[in-house]
């Protein structure tokens, strides 16, 4: 390629083999990958918490993904197929993000040091993205393979059950604050590593948008944590019933198989 | 015994030493730069205020050129620089501020239409033309017919600084930073290179060199209250007494700044009073027109510091716990003006002094400023009495700056003298004549010497403490070499510091290791600060007259008839004084013959020579009216002088080249 | 910034007392500084507590000058112009980068721990070799004006240029190669061959330079890697320890982008 720099003057950069563009696509993948996962953990997160509004309401948006209301009946492998999608981007931007972990206990131990004696937010923010993320690999594993391979046994009963008296809570629980604190960090740290929003005053921006960081993760691990807590109601007043699948009132009569 | 081989050898990594390494080597030659500290921090990068070059751009500068520049500058020197070199400069200068612009300074640059300054005092409206939109902008600095000074916000000497060493680094110039040459291999004739401690491991090394150049800066540091670094301590003047060969011309001749903040003495830009600030007294009466009613504020350093302490003298300074001061007030010029144009200030003055520079008052006293003494050059740089010595830089006594110089001539100086003597340098390489061999054993001598001064300070059972020592110089400089001196005040200077020399043969280290030892450091500089001090002294005493920033109580009067001339002092070994020569200046060869510069005081002696060189001047402008070039090279021819590649005219908007490039 | 713990250097304490103070009333201080000497091989780092009276608007450059005269000459530190614009003093104080000259000892007393600034060439107790590792850091992002090779005619009018782009271009040269944002960086502090925000903002600087030749292409042959603008992790400690404020976020940012649209053309 003919730089620029075959005709400046310093040590040239001509003779150089062209640089590959790989790093800057990985760098964008990774964010896309990222930001994905995190709106999609909203929507996630919203969609488990109809179980708020009540069984019916869960098992309407249940009904929903499964396509009951397109087709008339429900088809559990389009979850299936949805859960593949996200599993593949979650590999993905694990895949590219382990490039930054710290590759030896040496590189940990300075980087906590550092942080220690620095003690700057932004710079703490990032061990716990770095330690949540970690977390994450083997936290959300079991969850998706569940999802995955058991589509069908989501309902407002199922996912109940499951949760108390397949004793999924306690890994909910941390699954929770393990992807809250995560996704939080990662929205703000892609607005900052972007520009965007920046706006005149870029440091008061940062500022707005660190507050808001803090109020969707405070505001999305209480939504969570009320959501657990109803599936462990249900979950306990079920436990009799263990197995027992959902089936609406307005639904009842005709359409129990 | 370790030696470093090159063509080059510059001693000092500011604006003027990096220049110049850049010229040799871009003429072929192999350079390497020695500097006690990373180049990017020498002194240079404290430069506020901006660099002259007569491009007139703005519309306050219309009309400016090389004549007008010129006038200054010598009026500025009390008539104690060499109008030759004054010439080379001041043609050069535009030269060097357009090629820094094509290295990268963001030079502040004119915007057209109407703007709001404040001009003594007044909010008055200008407005700038059209076709000066876009380039350089020239501020109004002290002791200027018109505004020359082109600067960056107040950052001038970090951005300059800044390009010049990136372009040195790209140029692959080595740097050998932290190392300090301590004494120069010669052989009373001829320089061969210096002897260089490296202060990381304490070790010596020999540099030896086809040519040597010293641009080490400024000696602030001989006083107590400076705006000098603290590496500002003239160990390269020294070197250049030390070898008892080459000279130091005008060592007497020290400038005060108006502007040191008290009590740090940390500098706040003469911009502030360019830009419109005002000096005020404990009443908050602005004094200086009652002292200056034409430049007020604006009239040159000496004479505006001069006044300063008169009025404090006159009772009128603000007492403080620490002795009395005066106001700097920059209220009136907003608060978008200083934060953008004034923001190094606003920043000093918030962290050092704890105030807000846009609302309150800025606390100032005069504080030792600027060393126009140096290393005798002739105009090529070279020391006339030490062949392959050059110097240039605030170190250099090249002699543009005379008795007193003007603020932005100096950081001007830097590039331009860079320019210039690096091609000079370039050509003393190429000459085969200048090719030598050297023995060994000059070279060993010289390093097995300053070892050996080394050892012996390490190893002395001495009793004298250097801190001590230098803190007590430091005091006598301040108080007895200052601004007002007299012959009783110079003459116990003299004394006490001659003690001070002989105690320091018998200073004690308290940690006596010989690697990287801080208090060895100030131990050996100590006693070469000593005789530089005494050289200051020494001189101011035998000067009985006053000239520009040499101002003598006791004989207030220039005199040139008696004193028309340049000081040269060097040092034998040993000695406890320098042995002074003077160098008279020739009238007969003046563009501008003595006479009152404007401002200050103006009574002065005539020398017997100045009137008949006046009335040929006077004939020769009736001849040449209308051809201010032809007038000038009728006057002092000095293109000769100028490396080739240097000469030729300054295009400026009102003086336009046409579309066929350089005229002659 | 204020969201964070304000940094030391930023506050403001008036140097002109009350009426009545005394010199040297403002009580005892204690500077705990490290002491190491690295070419020493029976020598381990330690603190050393060296204890002062505390003078009316004393910085850390005239407390510690005190104690390198009247206590210990030995102390290792480095001061130049003592004013904050030449970068030399940059050190760790109370565990944040800054620079010693400007800090007031009031503002971060009366417990001072200063230690050297990590990620650099130790000298010697408090003195790093921050030049040697600015120099590669320009020799490896070739951080100068690359020109035309063609002489320039110096005689000619200067080209013009608009004066909103001048200003732009001296915010982010006012860099003092201090090293704070090295120091304050934890991806540095993991990756040594990481550049650091300050040679980011020098790339920032050059590509807004019109006087630059280079290009896109160019700047991503220099740092379109992950030792370049793609190692950065967004940290914002640079920026946050910055003495000069410079804009680090918005300019690693603005590299960033540039250079991840170079990968996909
Ligand atoms: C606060 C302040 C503001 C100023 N503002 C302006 C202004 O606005 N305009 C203007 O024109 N002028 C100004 N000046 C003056 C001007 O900045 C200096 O005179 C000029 O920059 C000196 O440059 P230099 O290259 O000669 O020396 P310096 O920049 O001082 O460089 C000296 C070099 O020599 C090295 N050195 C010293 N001794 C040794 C040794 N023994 N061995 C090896 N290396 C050594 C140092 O490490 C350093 O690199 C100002 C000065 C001060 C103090
Ligand atoms: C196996 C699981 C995961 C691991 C190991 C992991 C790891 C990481 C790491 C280390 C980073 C920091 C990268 C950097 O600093 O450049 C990161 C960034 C990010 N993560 Fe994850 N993560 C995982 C899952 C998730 C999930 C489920 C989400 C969605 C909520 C998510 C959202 C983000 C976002 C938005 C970013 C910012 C992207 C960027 O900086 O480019 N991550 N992840
Ligand atoms: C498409 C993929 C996914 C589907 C279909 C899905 C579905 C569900 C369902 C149905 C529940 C309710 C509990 C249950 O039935 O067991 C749930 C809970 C939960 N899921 Fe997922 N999930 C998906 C991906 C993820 C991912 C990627 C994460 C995080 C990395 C995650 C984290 C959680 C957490 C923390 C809970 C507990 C909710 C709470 O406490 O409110 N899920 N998920
Ligand atoms: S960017 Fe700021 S912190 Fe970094 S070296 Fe430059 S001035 Fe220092
Ligand atoms: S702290 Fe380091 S990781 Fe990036 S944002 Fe600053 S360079
Ligand atoms: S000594 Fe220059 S910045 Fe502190």
């Amino acid at each position: 390629m003919d730089t620029s720099s075959s005709i400046v003057t310093g040590a040239g950069l001509a003779d150089a083999v062209r640089k590959s563009r790989l790093p800057a696509r990985l760098d964008v993948v990774q964010s896309a990958t990222g930001l994905v996962l995190a709106l999609f953990m909203w929507g996630h997160m919203f969609f488990v918490s109809s179980i708020l509004l009540g069984k019916d309401a869960m098992w309407t948006i249940t009904k929903m993904f499964e396509g009951y209301f397109i087709f008339g009946r429900a088809y559990p492998g389009i979850v299936s197929v949805v859960v593949a999608v996200i599993v593949l981007l979650l590999v993905v931007h694990a895949a590219l993000a382990v490039r930054k972990f710290p590759i030896n206990y040496r590189q940990l131990r300075t980087y906590r040091g550092h942080m220690k004696l620095m003690r700057h937010e932004d710079t703490t923010l990032w061990y716990w993205q770095f330690v949540t993320g970690f977390a994450l690999f083997f936290l959300a594993a079991p969850h998706l393979f569940q999802m995955l391979t058991q589509p069908g046994l989501i309902g407002p009963y199922e996912s109940s059950d499951r949760v108390w008296s397949y004793h999924w809570w306690p890994l909910y629980l941390l699954l929770l604050f393990a992807v809250e604190v995560h996704g939080g960090v990662g929205l703000y740290r892609l607005a900052v590593k972007w520009g965007w929003f920046a706006g005149s005053n870029p440091d008061a921006t940062r500022r707005r948008l660190k507050a808001l960081k803090w109020a969707l993760t405070v505001f999305f691990l209480a939504l969570g944590l009320a959501t657990l807590a109803a599936y462990i109601r249900i979950g306990i007043e079920h436990a009799d019933r263990v197995g027992e699948r959902y089936v609406p009132a307005s639904v009842q009569p005709g359409a129990v198989k | 015994m370790k030696v470093v081989y090159t063509d080059v050898l510059v001693i000092g990594g500011g604006l003027a030493g990096l220049r110049m390494a850049i010229a040799a080597k871009r003429r072929g030659h192999d350079a390497v730069i020695l500097s006690l500290v990373p180049p990017k921090r020498s002194h240079s990068k404290a430069a506020q205020g901006g660099m002259q070059a007569s491009l007139g751009n703005v519309i306050k500068g219309q009309g400016d050129n090389e004549d007008v520049h010129f006038e200054d500058t010598v009026r500025g020197s009390d008539w104690g620089a060499d109008q030759a070199v004054v010439r080379m400069f001041v043609n050069t200068a535009p030269k060097a501020v357009r090629e820094l612009a094509a290295w990268g300074v963001p030079w502040s640059r004119v915007r057209r239409g109407d703007r709001t300054v404040i001009i003594n005092g007044q909010k008055v409206t200008i407005t700038e033309r059209d076709e000066a939109h876009g380039l350089m902008a020239q501020r109004d600095f002290g002791g200027t017919k018109k505004w020359r000074t082109c600067y960056v916000s107040d950052g001038t000497g970090h951005a300059m600084l800044q390009a010049v060493g990136d372009q040195a680094i790209g140029s692959g110039i080595p740097v050998h930073e932290r190392a300090e040459a301590l004494a120069l291999i010669h052989d009373g004739g001829r320089c061969y290179g210096a002897v260089v401690r490296d202060l990381i491991d304490g070790e010596l090394t020999a540099y030896v060199a086809k040519a040597t150049a010293i641009a080490t800066g400024g000696a602030g540091r001989l006083y107590r209250v400076t705006t000098n670094a603290v590496i500002c301590e003239g160990i390269g003047h020294a070197l250049a007494l030390e070898s008892g060969a080459a000279a130091l011309g005008n060592m007497e001749a020290v400038q005060f700044h108006p502007t040191g903040i008290f009590p740090a003495g940390i500098l706040v830009t003469e911009g502030c009073r360019g830009d419109g600030g005002l000096l005020k007294d404990v009443d908050g009466h602005r004094f200086m027109p009652d002292y200056e009613p034409e430049k007020k504020e604006l009239a040159s350093r000496d004479v505006v510091s001069r006044r300063m302490e008169e009025h404090i003298r006159k009772g009128k300074g603000v007492g403080s716990r620490f002795g009395d001061h005066l106001w700097l007030d920059i209220t009136l010029l907003g608060e978008k003006h200083i934060k953008t144009n004034l923001r190094e200030v606003f920043e000093i003055c918030h962290h050092f002094l704890g105030i807000d520079p846009t609302k309150d008052l800025v606390a100032v006293r005069p504080a030792q400023h600027y060393t126009m003494g140096g290393v005798r050059t002739k105009p090529t740089g070279e020391s006339p009495t030490l062949k392959g010595l050059f110097a240039a830089g605030e170190a250099a006594c090249w002699d543009m700056h005379g008795f007193n110089r003007l603020g932005g001539n100096s950081v001007a100086e830097t590039v331009v003298a860079g320019m210039i003597v690096g091609e000079f340098i370039a050509d003393f390489c190429d000459d085969p004549g200048n090719e030598f061999n050297l023995p060994t054993g000059l070279v060993r001598e010289f390093v097995e010497r300053e070892q050996a001064k080394l050892d012996a300070l390490v190893a002395s059972r001495g009793t004298e403490d250097a801190s001590a020592l230098k803190a007590r110089m430091q005091e006598i400089m301040t108080a007895k070499v200052g601004i007002f001196r007299t012959g009783r005040d110079l003459e116990e200077a003299v004394a006490e510091l001659q003690q001070l020399l002989a105690r320091s043969r018998n200073i004690g280290l308290r940690t006596p290791s010989p690697g990287p030892n801080p208090e060895l450091v100030t131990a050996y500089r100590v006693q070469k600060m000593l005789k530089l001090a005494l050289t200051v002294a020494y001189g101011a005493l035998t000067r009985t007259e006053s000239r520009g920033a040499h101002f003598r109580e006791d004989h207030p009067r220039r005199d040139d008839a008696q004193w028309l001339k340049r000081t040269l002092a060097t040092w034998r070994d040993g000695a406890s004084l320098p042995e002074l020569n003077y160098e008279p200046l020739d009238i007969a060869k003046m563009e501008l013959p003595p006479g009152w510069r404007g401002y200050g005081a103006k009574d002065y002696v005539d020398h017997p020579d100045t009137p008949r060189r006046q009335a040929e001047v006077d004939a020769l402008k009736t001849q040449y009216a209308g051809d201010r070039f032809a007038l000038q090279r009728a006057l002092l021819p000095y293109d000769d002088l100028l490396p080739a590649r240097l000469r030729g005219r300054n295009e400026r908007i009102d003086e336009p080249f046409g579309g066929t490039g350089r005229a002659a | 910034m204020s969201m964070f713990r304000p940094t030391a250097t930023h506050k403001v304490i008036p140097l002109v007392p009350a009426d009545g103070a005394q010199p040297g009333n403002g009580g005892r201080i204690r500077v705990h500084a490290m002491r190491y000497n690295p070419r020493d091989p029976g020598n381990a780092p330690r603190l050393q507590t060296y204890e002062l009276e505390q003078a009316e608007g004393m910085t850390l450059f005239i407390a510690l000058s005190e104690i390198r005269e009247k206590q210990d000459p030995s102390l290792q530190f480095d001061f130049v112009c003592r004013a904050g614009i030449c970068g030399s003093c940059a050190m760790v104080i109370n565990g944040r980068p800054g620079l010693a000259c400007r800090t007031l000892t009031k503002a971060v007393g009366p417990d001072i721990t200063l230690l050297p600034l990590p990620g650099f060439e130790l000298i010697g107790d408090l003195s790093v070799n921050t030049g040697k590792w600015m120099r590669a850091m320009s020799e490896r992002l070739e951080a100068w004006v690359h020109m035309k090779e063609a002489e320039l005619d110096l005689t000619r009018i200067e080209a013009r240029m608009e004066p909103e782009l001048a200003e732009q271009i001296y915010e982010l040269d006012r860099c003092i190669e201090c090293g704070c944002c090295v120091a304050g960086c934890g991806t540095v502090r993991m990756r040594e061959a990481f550049v650091g925000a300050v040679g980011l903002n020098k790339i920032a600087r050059f590509r807004l330079d019109p006087r630059d030749t280079r290009d896109d292409d160019d700047f991503y042959e220099l740092v379109g890697d992950d030792d370049g603008v793609f190692g950065c992790m967004s940290l914002l400690g640079c920026h946050d320890v910055c003495p000069k404020q410079l804009p680090l976020a918005t300019q690693i940012a603005f590299v960033r982008r540039k250079m991840a649209a170079v990968g996909f053309r």
